[in-house]
């Protein structure tokens, strides 16, 4: 029998229902047992106070309220149970201005439709594995939105620890 | 250096994060090769579903154009969009995505999307999406055509 994460708990976020029972069958794969979905942002938040989960998984493209505004609430509402749960985004737009706009939302991870097993996974990997730190400042929370460390990096230095950095790229 | 604005940055572990016990369970899970093996066969056990959820949105498209509703057709466009590939429809994925792109963009710039345009990408997905050989080069071909179309006419708008 399969390992089971009786205490880890799922949320599903996506208005097409072959999908969320799609993601579902996925998670539950894994040994998830408590896998929620819901159909928009709104009910997803909802949803997410009453269950507070360990991980999202949300489309971007919702009515009345899409995985972007979703995911800010999720991040900088008082209402929100846990601003830093990791939030994967799943979406069929490519258009680059969308990624940046649920970057700047607080996206943790992105996973491009079609849906495979194996992208998924690498993603729910990636968060376990490597959790990245948080950001605040007052235009954005959420995950660091830079990745790796650019030794070219001119600037513009905004953190407070920006200055360590520099030194340290040096 | 000028003085930053405040900022922070929150280690995890600062934050609350997957247990470790857990997290070490779940990655031994997710790196294990017969779990990947376990979700690529519920995958494709969905694609004949997937097929009929986007042959019927294909249906609903070809009537919200022949009724003249473009929210409709948008609507639908982007459902086969987000279907069409988990039903193996690569090529009615793509031209769907383009459509909805081109509706986009018409919209922001506030004009009027050209009614050849869309009718051809209707055509094309309605196409793609029933034909038995639609992952071929002809669909990628179509897909390109149409794009170019699209491109060109939002290229027209935005610089008149």
């Amino acid at each position: 029998m399969g390992a089971t994460f009786d205490h880890l708990k799922a949320l599903v976020v996506e208005d097409n229902a072959h999908m969320r029972v799609l993601l579902r069958s996925l998670l539950a794969a894994l040994g998830l047992k408590d896998v929620r979905e819901a159909a928009n942002g709104s009910e997803a938040f909802a949803l997410m106070r009453d269950m507070n989960p360990d991980l999202i998984l949300t489309d971007l493209t919702m009515r009345p309220v899409d995985g972007i505004a979703f995911t800010r609430e999720v991040r900088l509402s008082d209402q929100s149970p846990n601003p830093f749960v990791p939030v994967i985004m799943i979406t069929g737009h490519t258009e680059r201005h969308r990624v940046v706009s649920a970057r700047d939302a607080g996206v943790t991870e992105f996973l491009a439709k079609p849906i495979t097993a194996q992208a998924l996974y690498l993603r729910i990997a990636e968060i376990v594995e490597r959790p990245r730190p948080f950001v605040r400042c007052d235009a954005y929370f959420g995950p660091d939105r830079r990745r790796r460390v650019d030794p070219n990096f001119l600037g513009p230095w905004r953190r407070y620890d920006d200055e360590f950095a520099r030194e340290d790229a040096r | 250096m000028k003085k930053p604005p405040a900022a922070m940055k929150i280690m995890p572990g600062d934050y609350p994060v997957i247990g470790a016990g857990a997290a070490e369970r779940l990655l031994k899970v997710l790196k294990d090769p017969a779990t990947n093996e376990k979700g690529t066969k519920i995958v494709a056990s969905k694609a004949q579903e997937f097929r009929s959820a986007t042959l019927e949105h294909v249906a609903r498209l070809e009537a919200s154009w022949t009724g003249h509703d473009l929210d409709a057709v948008f609507a639908h466009a982007h459902e086969i969009r987000g279907l069409a590939g988990n039903a193996g429809l690569i090529a009615a994925g793509r031209i769907a995505s383009g459509l909805c792109t081109y509706v986009e963009e018409i919209a922001l710039a506030r004009a009027k999307p050209k009614r050849s345009i869309i009718a051809l990408h209707v055509e094309a997905i309605a196409r793609a999406a029933r034909a038995s050989d639609e992952a071929t080069r002809l669909g990628d071909d179509v897909a390109r055509e149409l794009l170019t179309a699209a491109r060109q006419h939002l290229a027209e708008v935005k610089d008149a």
